[in-house]
C-alpha cells in the first residue's frame, strides 16, 4: 500500500494549489478592495438613495389681514386621497373601496377601479383638495369596513378668500402646490409659504417602511402673515361705486381705482372693475364675457377663455399704463408754480388753439376761454393755458420734475407685475417744443394710474414723494410682527408753500371748476378731472380713434388732506364720457362713504346748511302758530290751509327728509282736503328754473349731484315722473349732473 | 493494513497523552483531519448565521413564505445537522469502497440526467428531480464523475501516458455529461465540472501536450464559433448565433451593469450596492439593508453580498481565507494521501469546493459575467448541503489514512 501520489502528482498538486490559494484568492480580495475601500462611495450614495424616502410635511400657508386683521386670505387643511392599489387585498375590496370613495366624494366609480388596477403602484390620487367632512367620512367608511391598507389620505392645504373678488387683483391666488400665482400671494410668498418640514424614513424594495429607528423628522415652520393697509370696509366702497360707474357708463376696457394714504403712501383699496373671484380665479367672472366663451368652440374657446382669464386677474392701477390727460395739469402747475415761472394771477389768452412749432393745438373749448388767470386757466382745464405755461418751464425744467414726481420709473410698490412705462414718455432730449406742449396738458406720454395718484398724493402732503405699499406688517406664525413697513419717503419734490397754494388750487377746481361734480357738502375735496384720447387705438364701431378714459384725481380734506383717490374709466359709452361727468362723481361717492368712515367729521359752510336736509319734525296736535315756530326752527317754511286751531296732518309727513328750504304744507279743518297739485317737468333744467318750477307747482324738491356754484348743472331725472298729480308738499328728488364738457377732449389733432 | 493502522493508532495515542500530538476522533477508526473537519464546522456555522440574516427580511416580506423569518433557516438547520452526521459517518468507512461504487454511481447519474431532461421545468430549466426530495442529478454526476476518475486514474495510472487511457476515456465521458447538462441547460454546471475533470486529469499524470493541444483546438474552435458562426455546419449556425447572442448580452451586462438596471443588471447592482455599503468593518450583523428585497433571493447565489455588507471588508477577508484554508488542506491532504485514488478523490473534491466559492465570490463581486453558482456552505438548499457534507466525509476518510504528521 505504499501506493501514494507519485512525485509527479505532487509537483503537479503544489502548483495547482498555489493557483488556487493564491491567485484566487488574491483575485477575490483585490476586487473586494476596490469594491469596499477605494470605489465604494458612488455605490454607497446610490444604494443610500434608493433606499431612503423623504416625505415632504407642507408648512401651513401664512395668513392675509386687512387693516382691522379681518381674515383676507386663509388656509386650511384638506387631504389628497389616493389608492395604494399595490396594498389593495382583492379585486372585491377594490370594489368595495371603488363604491365607498365614489359615494363620499363623488368621483365616477369607474375611474376608481381603473386605478386600482395599476397594481404596483403605491400612490394613485383620487382627489385633492378633500375637505373635512368627507376626510371623517372616509375615515369611518375604512374602519367599517376593516380597510387597513389601500387609501391613503395625506394632508395638504386649501387656500380660502372670505371676500370672494374683493381685491382680488391685489391679493392674488395660489396653485395647486400651495404656491403663490398672482398678487401678494406670488409677491410674498417666501414669507407666506413657510419651510416645508419633512421625515427621512428607509424603506425596502416593497416600498415600505424598514424596521429600523431611522425616522429623521424635521418640523415644517408655519408661513408668516401679512397685515395689510389695504382697508376691507373701504375696498368694499370703493368696488361698489365702481361698479356702478363702470355698469352706468358701459366701460368696455375695465374701470381701476386707488384710495391711498397721502401721508403714508399706504395702499387703502384699489380695485379693478371687473375683475374674479379669488376662490375661482380659473373662472370667467363677468357673465357677459364668460357667455360669449361658450358660445366659442375648439380651440378659440380655449385662446379666449385664456386671454379672459389673464385680463380679468390684471391689475389695471398698476400693470396698466394711460394718457394721464389734463390731471396732469396740477403737475405741470406745481413745477410752474415751484420754480415761480407763473403767479396765479398771471393772464394768459386762448383763442381756441395754441401754435407751437408750426402746428395749431387746439383747446377743448374750440371758442376759446379768451383770456383766462392761470387759476381759471387750471379751473376750466385751458390748454392753451398749459402750453405757454410749459413754454415758460421750459424742457429741461419739465423733465427733471417730470422725474422728481417718480413718472420715469416704478413706484415700487410691493405689488408684482408694476408696468414701466419706460418709453411711453419723452425723454429730456425728445422733449421738442411740440411733446413739451402736448405733455403739459398730459398728453402723448404714459404713465400708471399709481404713479399719477403717488405723484397728486406728493402735491398733496406737502410734496413728499412716497413709495406706495400694501402690506403694513409681516406676522410671524403665532401673530407676532416681525417686521413693520414704515412710510419710505424718497424725496420732497416741492415745496411746503407750493404744495398749499396747489391744494387751494384744486379745490377751487371741484368748487367752481371743472370738477364740480365731485363737490360733497361738508367736505373740501380738491381734485382734477381728466378726459384722454387713446391715441394708439381704434374704435371699431367707428373706425375713429374717438376712444377715451375718463378720470379723476384727488384727494380730500384739502386743508389737511388724509386720503387721496384715483378714478378711471377705461373707455366708457355713453352720451357724455367726460372724466368731470362720470369720473368725478365716482369719486364723490366714495369720499362721502369713506370719510366719516375715517372720522373726517363734516364742517358745513353757512350756505351748505342752507341746502342740507333735514327731518321734518312732529307738526301734527300744536296750534298752526306753535307749528310754524316749530318747523321755521329747522329752518323749514309752512303754509298753512284750512283756518282750524289745530294742526291735523301735514305734508311731507314727520321723519321725511327734506331740504332745509322746503315747505311743509299744514292742513288743520277735519274737511280739508288733500291739496293735489300736478307734478311739472323738471329734467333738463337749471337749478334755479328746477326751484321756480317746484315752488309754482307747491312741492319740494331735493337735489342730488348738485353743488353751490350751479349755474351750469343740468337736471337730469326726477323720482316722479311729470304729470302725475301728488300731495303738495311732496318730495320729489331731482338729479343734477354739471355740464362740464369744456374740460375735456384734451385732443392734440392738429388742425 | 490492519497491522500498520493499529500501530498508527498505538502512536497516536501516545502522542496524545505526550500532548504533542492532535485530538484522536472515533478512537475505532483512526483519527481524521482536525483542522479540515473544524474549517468544515467553522465555514458551515458562519454560512447559517449569514444564510439567516440574509434570508430574514426577505421570508418575513415576501407574502409566499407567510411572513415566516424562519423559513430558511429550519430546514437548512435540519439538513445541516443531518450532513454532519452524513460527514462523520462516511469519514468512517473506508473510501476505497468507492471504487466499486464510483462505476455504479456513474450509472446512476447517466440515468439521473436523462430522467432529469423529461421533469417539470422550475425556472425554465430541466435541473431538478422531486422526488424524494428536490435535487439536483448534476450534483450526483459532479461526485460520481470525480469518484469515476479517480477511480480510473490510480487504476491505469501507468498508462495515463498514453492516448488511448489518459485521455480518451476522460474526453468521452466529460463529453457525454457535458452534453447532457447542457441539454438541460445548465451552463455553469458544465464549466464547474469540465473545470474539475480537467484539473483532475492534469494531477492524473495525463500528458501536458494534450492540454497544449487542447487549449489550441478550443482557440479555433473558438474563433471559428465566435467570429465566423456563418460557416458552422447549417442548423448549428443558428443555434450558435442565438446563443452567442444571449452570450454577448450577459457579457455587456457584466461590463456595465447599468445598461439594464431594472433586468438582468438588477442582481449586479443590487449586490454592487451592497458590498460598497459594507465597507471597511461593515454595517454589522443583521443590518444590511440591501437584503431588504433589494437583492432577490439573497438566501441564494447572492448570500456573500449581505455578508460582504454586515461584516464589511474585513468579515468577507476572513471568509476568502477559510476556503483558501480549506482548499491547501484538502491538497495537503491528498498529498500525503495513502495512495492514488485517496489523493485524487481529496483534489478533486476539494477543487470542487474551492472552484465553486472562487466562482460564486467573482460573481456576487462582477469579477466575471453572471453564471448562477451557488456558495457551499453558506446558500440556502438541503439536498445540495447535505451532499457537500458527505463528500467532506469522503475527503476525512481519505485523511484518517493520510501521514500528516509524519513531516
Amino acid at each position: 500500500m505504499a501506493k501514494g501520489p507519485s512525485k509527479r502528482m505532487v509537483t503537479r498538486m503544489k502548483i495547482l494549489m498555489v493557483c488556487l490559494v493564491f491567485v484566487f484568492t488574491g483575485a477575490l480580495l483585490g476586487q473586494l478592495a476596490s469594491l469596499q475601500l477605494v470605489n465604494s462611495e458612488v455605490y454607497q450614495n446610490k444604494a443610500i438613495a434608493q433606499q431612503l424616502r423623504t416625505t415632504t410635511i407642507n408648512p401651513k400657508r401664512g395668513t392675509i389681514y386687512d387693516s382691522n386683521m379681518k381674515v383676507l386670505a386663509q388656509s386650511a387643511t384638506v387631504w389628497t386621497v389616493a389608492l395604494a392599489p399595490a396594498n389593495i387585498k382583492d379585486d372585491a375590496q377594490l370594489q368595495t373601496i371603488a363604491e365607498g370613495l365614489s359615494s363620499i366624494l363623488d368621483v365616477d366609480q369607474e375611474t376608481i377601479i381603473e386605478k386600482g388596477q395599476n397594481k404596483k403602484s403605491y400612490y394613485e390620487i383620487v382627489k385633492r383638495k378633500v375637505e373635512k367632512p368627507q376626510y371623517d367620512a372616509i375615515t369611518q367608511f375604512l374602519k367599517d369596513n376593516g380597510i387597513k391598507a389601500g387609501v391613503d389620505m395625506y394632508e395638504d392645504s386649501k387656500r380660502y378668500y372670505p371676500y370672494n373678488d374683493e381685491a382680488s387683483s391685489v391679493i392674488g391666488f395660489t396653485g395647486t402646490d400651495n404656491d403663490g400665482l398672482y398678487g401678494l400671494e406670488s409677491m410674498y410668498d417666501e414669507y407666506l409659504q413657510g419651510v416645508p418640514g419633512k421625515v427621512v424614513s428607509a424603506k425596502n424594495a416593497y416600498n415600505t417602511d424598514m424596521p429600523f429607528e431611522y425616522e429623521t423628522l424635521i418640523e415644517p415652520q408655519d408661513g408668516n402673515g401679512l397685515v395689510l393697509s389695504i382697508d376691507e370696509r373701504i375696498q368694499a366702497i370703493l368696488e361698489r361705486h365702481l361698479e356702478v360707474a363702470a355698469k352706468e357708463n358701459n366701460v368696455t376696457n375695465r374701470a381701476a381705482g386707488i384710495v391711498m394714504d397721502v401721508e403714508t403712501g399706504e395702499i387703502l383699496a384699489m380695485a379693478t372693475h371687473s375683475d374674479f373671484d379669488l376662490n375661482n380665479p380659473m373662472e370667467i367672472f363677468d357673465a357677459d364675457v364668460a357667455n360669449e366663451i361658450a358660445s366659442l368652440t375648439g380651440d378659440a374657446q380655449t385662446e379666449a377663455k385664456k386671454q379672459a382669464q389673464f385680463d380679468q386677474w390684471r391689475n389695471k392701477p398698476v400693470s396698466d399704463t394711460y394718457e394721464p390727460g389734463s390731471v396732469f395739469k396740477v403737475i405741470t402747475a406745481a413745477m410752474a408754480l415751484e420754480e415761480k415761472k407763473v403767479s396765479v394771477d398771471d393772464t394768459f389768452n386762448c383763442p381756441g388753439y395754441y401754435v407751437v412749432g408750426g402746428r395749431r393745438i387746439s383747446c377743448a373749448r374750440r371758442t376759446g376761454h379768451g383770456t383766462v388767470t392761470f387759476k381759471q386757466g387750471l379751473e376750466q382745464s385751458c390748454n392753451p393755458t398749459f402750453m405757454q405755461v410749459g413754454e415758460r418751464i421750459g424742457r429741461n425744467l419739465f423733465y427733471q420734475y417730470f422725474e422728481n414726481f417718480g413718472f420715469t420709473e416704478k413706484t415700487g410698490i410691493d405689488l408684482p407685475g408694476e408696468a414701466t412705462n419706460a418709453g411711453l414718455f419723452h425723454t429730456e432730449e425728445s422733449l421738442n417744443s411740440v411733446e413739451l406742449a402736448t405733455s403739459s396738458f398730459g398728453q402723448t406720454f404714459k404713465v400708471t394710474p399709481l404713479q399719477m395718484i403717488t405723484a397728486i398724493s406728493a402735491v398733496a402732503n406737502g410734496g413728499y414723494l412716497l413709495q406706495p405699499h400694501v402690506v403694513r406688517q409681516i406676522l410671524d406664525s403665532d401673530d407676532n410682527i416681525i417686521q413693520a413697513i414704515e412710510p419710505n419717503v424718497r424725496r420732497q419734490v416741492i415745496s411746503t408753500e407750493t404744495s398749499d397754494l396747489l391744494r387751494e388750487l384744486m379745490e377751487a377746481v371741484v368748487f367752481e371748476g371743472g370738477g364740480k361734480n365731485a363737490y360733497l357738502p361738508g367736505y373740501r375735496i380738491a381734485g382734477k378731472t381728466g378726459t384722454s384720447e387713446k391715441r394708439d387705438k381704434v374704435n371699431e364701431a367707428t373706425g375713429q380713434k374717438d376712444l377715451r378714459i375718463a378720470s379723476f384725481c384727488g384727494f380730500a380734506p384739502a386743508d389737511d388732506p388724509k386720503v387721496a383717490v384715483l378714478i378711471m374709466l377705461d373707455e366708457p359709452h355713453a352720451d357724455n364720457i367726460f372724466g368731470g361727468t362720470i369720473a368725478a362723481p365716482v369719486a364723490r361717492d366714495i369720499f362721502a362713504d369713506v370719510l366719516p368712515y375715517l372720522g373726517v367729521e363734516p364742517r358745513y359752510t353757512a350756505a351748505e346748511l342752507q341746502q342740507l336736509d333735514t327731518d321734518t319734525p312732529i307738526l301734527t296736535g300744536l296750534s298752526p302758530a306753535d307749528a310754524t315756530t316749530k318747523a321755521e326752527q329747522k329752518g323749514l317754511k309752512v303754509r298753512v290751509v284750512g283756518n282750524g286751531d289745530t294742526v291735523l296732518k301735514q305734508m311731507p309727513s314727520a321723519g321725511s327728509t327734506i331740504p332745509k328750504s322746503g315747505t311743509v304744507v299744514l292742513y288743520t279743518s277735519e274737511d280739508s282736503e288733500m291739496e293735489e297739485v300736478t307734478v311739472p317737468n323738471l329734467v333738463g333744467l337749471t337749478v334755479a328754473q328746477v326751484n321756480t318750477e317746484a315752488a309754482n307747482a307747491g312741492i319740494n324738491v331735493r337735489f342730488s349731484g348738485v353743488g353751490l356754484e350751479s349755474e351750469d348743472a343740468v337736471s337730469t331725472g326726477q323720482s316722479v315722473v311729470a304729470g302725475e298729480k301728488v300731495s303738495a308738499g311732496t318730495v320729489i328728488a331731482v338729479e343734477f349732473q354739471h355740464n362740464v364738457a369744456d374740460d375735456a377732449a384734451d385732443t392734440v389733432a392738429d388742425d | 493494513m490492519s497491522t500498520e493502522q493499529a500501530a498508527r493508532l498505538a502512536k497516536n495515542k501516545i502522542e496524545k497523552k505526550k500532548g504533542k500530538g492532535k485530538l484522536s476522533f472515533f478512537s475505532a477508526g483512526g483519527s481524521f483531519d482536525l483542522p479540515f473537519f473544524f474549517l468544515i464546522l467553522a465555514l458551515l456555522a458562519i454560512g447559517l448565521v449569514m444564510m439567516f440574516s440574509a434570508s430574514y427580511a426577505y421570508a418575513y416580506y415576501t407574502p409566499k413564505f407567510h411572513g415566516d423569518s424562519l423559513y430558511f433557516l429550519k430546514p437548512q438547520l435540519m439538513y445541516a445537522a443531518l450532513g454532519i452526521v452524513l460527514m462523520i459517518g462516511v469519514s468512517l468507512i473506508d473510501y476505497r469502497v468507492l471504487h466499486f461504487w464510483s462505476l455504479i454511481f456513474m450509472g446512476v447519474s447517466y440515468a439521473l440526467l436523462v430522467i432529469v431532461l423529461f421533469m417539470p421545468a422550475q425556472n425554465g430549466a430541466h435541473r431538478w428531480i422531486p422526488y424524494p426530495i428536490n435535487f439536483q442529478p448534476s450534483e450526483i454526476a459532479k461526485f460520481a464523475l470525480i469518484a469515476t476518475f479517480a477511480h480510473l486514474m490510480s487504476k491505469y495510472h501507468d498508462k495515463m501516458g498514453t492516448f488511448r487511457w489518459g485521455v480518451l476515456p476522460y474526453i468521452l465521458i466529460l463529453g457525454s455529461i457535458s452534453a447532457l447538462m447542457i441539454a438541460e441547460p445548465h451552463l455553469s454546471g458544465t464549466i464547474l465540472m469540465c473545470l474539475i475533470g480537467v484539473i483532475m486529469m492534469l494531477i492524473g499524470g495525463t500528458k501536458p501536450k494534450w492540454f497544449i493541444i487542447a487549449i489550441s483546438a478550443g482557440l479555433i474552435l473558438f474563433v471559428w464559433v465566435f467570429f465566423f458562426p456563418q460557416y458552422l455546419p447549417g442548423p448549428l449556425a443558428d443555434i450558435v448565433t442565438e446563443k452567442l447572442a444571449h452570450g454577448f448580452t450577459r457579457i455587456e451586462v457584466w461590463q456595465d451593469p447599468f445598461s439594464d438596471p431594472k433586468g438582468t443588471g438588477w442582481q449586479t447592482i443590487q449586490s454592487l450596492y451592497a458590498i460598497a455599503s459594507g465597507g471597511f468593518m461593515g454595517v454589522g450583523l443583521g443590518n444590511s439593508r440591501q437584503k431588504y428585497m433589494y437583492i432577490s433571493e439573497p438566501q441564494n447565489d447572492f448570500v456573500f453580498a449581505v455578508v460582504c455588507e454586515e461584516l464589511g471588508f474585513v468579515g468577507a477577508a476572513v471568509i476568502i481565507i477559510l476556503f483558501a484554508l480549506l482548499v491547501w488542506r484538502g491538497f495537503a491532504i491528498a498529498m500525503k494521501a495513502e495512495d492514488k485514488f485517496g489523493a485524487l478523490l481529496a483534489v478533486g473534491l476539494t477543487v470542487q469546493v474551492g472552484l465553486q466559492a472562487f466562482l460564486n465570490i467573482a460573481v456576487v463581486t462582477n469579477l466575471i459575467p453572471n453564471t448562477g453558482i451557488s456558495l457551499p456552505f453558506f446558500s440556502y438548499g438541503g439536498s445540495s448541503l447535505v451532499m457537500l457534507l458527505a463528500q467532506m466525509g469522503v475527503v476525512l476518510s481519505v485523511s484518517r489514512g493520510a501521514r500528516l504528521r509524519k513531516r
